[in-house]
């Protein structure tokens, strides 16, 4: 706690000395714009918060099974975010380093990622070749990209965030036209996966080989993608964004992944594989107000998720399982349920249609710099969802804070009726340098 | 009296040979104002009521009629968020994000009074007709109509400098006429290579009364790019371009 105390007091120092107010001149120092060949950057963030837990949920039971944590449970997480860059000629190094400490229920823990780490050569305004640690983020939806062939999955609740990326090696190649195809843009990704290298992305010991194909054509982003390789099934995808009106946009993604393999657990605990061909498509319109309201609103079918009746097999056998814990004492089940959540039932939303609504408004009532949001994920399967309002200001140079809450809603059997948690209260100071 | 009534014809007659061609003048103080292709330097400052204010430094590249890229340079919050506009294609690229998303001239990507329109202006005679041009005194009044729905002012009313035919003050309105901001353009510097052109441009609005918005110029010189630098694909290395 006096670590996240002492943080907490230096990010207070930070925010007195960024509030500056208006000389009567404006000036513009020549030597703010000098060019350095280095760059260090980053940001510094305390984000507490709390949880208010849902004793009956089965996801609760299979977390929490062995303690008793009471109503509420509470989180102080320390994050730092560190950039550096080094540009000589046509070549830079790049590394985006993230660490944590975190005080949980667990206790103290923390962890240092390198999210990003690469040499670049750019021969050319036309050519970039990519080496390292990356990631690509590829996809034009904003709460679920299942165009993603060779990125982490993101949280749609927290789209926006950073995320680790794979060891890959990539280029850039880009044409420019007259006429209705303006840019034609190429990027080949070769990806190894080995034990220690990029063994999270699937099979080990195989290459993949992955490419995206880039169009503006008929002012519409047009991107053409596929996976190719043996640590995943052969994948292929396509996306589009185009504005209807200057103000209106529209969006959308496919992908066919042949031959998915998923595992599924019924309400006995027998575990069954089987294969099939998904599809899973995306489509989003986003949406500017002449007063400055935001509307995002996105349909995404999960071609490879879980059906509602699965879901609720799921669900039983974790609670028969919990049963079976508290008469006998044998765990064996419910690590049984965990082991095969890993991957499947435990992928955010791990079913089969959704709904995302954004809304947010941009300097209300001429209050610069606040920005209130609602969002909503609505699992159009069981009709359960969950429901964020937040506050964001960033009136203070270089500072952002944002005050966040979360109710999950749902009945039993239904994907957010089981969360272990019904609401979450999070604050976030962050300080970028 | 036959003299003066010949004296007066004469006039007439010779007055159309001196009007003013309104389009050619518009061209004229949109080649004063910048070269076609050119990288810049600016900062943004948006002041408070209170005096309290927010500063950003953008560093931006034109290239031809509607080519145009930029990115932040400060403070570290907006750093290395870039915006590309190709056409009446608008894009925002923001680093965690990692992927650009397509936006409007009508929003702004800093807040305040500037919009994305200010900040990624093409040249007034691209986006608008003249309407109307008119002298009084010693400045030109134009009139100029946008050319199409896409243009974030449908009107705009700009009073330019008779000599030197650079701005002075430009009223940014509605398509009803309703005030939206005003533009005051100030203190003309030389910044060599034959670019002599107001280095502050003050805006104020109805809509956020008491707020103001400042853009400082520096460093404005003519530069060719390839038309690669204006693509999607190459958003997250324009501080690259910068020598």
């Amino acid at each position: 706690m006096g670590k996240l105390r002492t943080l907490l007091a230096v990010l207070v120092a930070l925010l007195i000395s960024s509030v500056s107010f208006a000389d009567e001149e404006y000036k513009f120092d020549i030597s703010e714009i000098e060019k350095k060949p280095y760059h260090i950057g980053g940001y510094v963030e305390f984000r507490p918060a709390i949880f208010w837990l849902d004793n009956n949920a089965a996801l609760y039971k299979l977390r929490f099974f062995n303690r008793d944590e009471g109503k509420t449970i509470e989180e102080y997480n320390g994050n730092l975010q560190l950039e550096g860059s080094y540009e000589k000629g046509i070549a830079r190094v790049f590394a985006l380093v993230n660490g944590n400490l975190t005080y949980s229920y667990q206790g103290w823990s923390d962890s240092l990622n390198l999210f990003e780490g690469t040499l670049s050569l750019k021969p050319s305004n036309s050519l970039a070749i990519d080496l390292g640690k990356k990631t690509q983020k590829w996809g034009k939806g904003y709460a679920w990209n299942p165009v993603a062939f060779v990125d982490r999955p993101k949280d749609p609740e927290e789209p926006d965030l950073a995320r680790e990326g794979f060891w890959m090696a990539s280029a850039d190649y880009i044409k420019s036209f007259n006429g209705p195809l303006k840019t034609l843009s190429l990027t080949p990704v070769i990806l190894p996966v080995y034990e220690h290298i990029n063994d999270e992305f699937g099979k080990i010991n195989e290459f993949n080989f992955a490419g995206k194909l880039y169009l503006l054509l008929y002012d519409t982003d047009i991107d053409l993608m596929f996976l190719v390789g043996g640590s995943k099934t052969t994948r292929f995808g396509l996306d589009f964004s185009r504005n209807i009106t200057t103000n209106f946009e529209i969006h959308g993604e496919f992908a066919y992944i042949n031959n998915f393999k998923q595992r599924t657990i019924d309400e006995q605990g027998n575990v069954s594989e089987s294969k099939s061909d998904a599809k899973s498509y995306l489509l989003g319109v986003r949406y500017l107000t002449k007063t400055d309201t935001t509307f995002i609103l996105e349909y995404y079918h999960n071609g490879t998720g879980y059906t509602k009746d699965e879901i609720k097999d799921f669900f039983s056998f974790i609670n028969k399982s919990y049963e079976t814990y508290l008469s006998s004492g044998n765990q064996a089940p419910l690590m049984k349920a965990q082991n095969v959540a890993e991957g499947n039932y435990s992928r955010v939303n791990p079913m089969k249609d959704y709904l995302y609504l954004r809304v947010s408004q941009k300097d209300p009532f001429n209050l610069l710099y606040w920005t209130p949001a609602l969002t909503g994920i609505l699992n159009l399967n069981d009709g359960s969802f969950s429901f964020s309002p937040e506050l964001t200001y960033t009136g203070i140079t270089n500072l952002e804070l944002r005050l966040k809450g979360t109710a999950n809603v749902g009945q039993t059997g239904d994907e957010y009726g089981e969360k272990p948690g019904d609401y979450r209260l999070e604050l976030r100071v962050r300080y970028y340098f | 009296m036959k003299k003066i009534l010949v004296f007066l014809f004469a006039l007439l007659i010779a007055a159309p040979a001196y009007a003013v061609d309104g389009t050619q003048l518009l061209k004229q103080i949109d080649r004063n104002l910048n070269p076609e292709s050119y990288e810049l330097y600016r900062k943004l400052i948006n002041v408070e009521p209170n005096g309290r204010k927010m500063e950003y430094t953008f560093f931006s590249v034109k290239k031809g009629l509607d080519k145009l890229a930029g990115v932040f340079l400060a403070p570290a919050s907006e750093k290395g968020r870039s915006t590309l506009r190709l056409g009446e294609n608008m894009w925002l690229y923001i680093p965690n994000v990692g992927k650009p998303v397509r936006i409007t001239s009508l929003q702004s990507v800093i807040g305040g009074v500037f919009n994305n329109a200010d900040i990624l202006s093409l040249d007034y005679a691209a986006e608008y007709d003249v309407e109307k041009v008119e002298e009084k005194g010693n400045e030109y009044y134009l009139q100029l109509k946008a050319k199409t729905k896409t243009v974030a002012y449908d009107r705009l009313n700009l009073w330019a400098d008779e000599n030197k035919k650079l701005p002075v003050k430009i009223e940014c309105l509605t398509e009803a006429g309703m005030l939206i901001k005003t533009l005051y353009f100030k203190e003309v510097k030389d910044f060599g290579g034959g670019i002599v052109r107001p280095s502050v441009i003050e805006t104020d609005s109805p809509l956020y009364k008491g707020y103001k918005s400042i853009m400082i110029f520096a460093k404005i010189q003519q530069r060719d790019f390839k038309d690669e630098v204006f693509t999607l694909t190459f958003m997250p290395k324009l501080e690259s371009l910068r020598k």
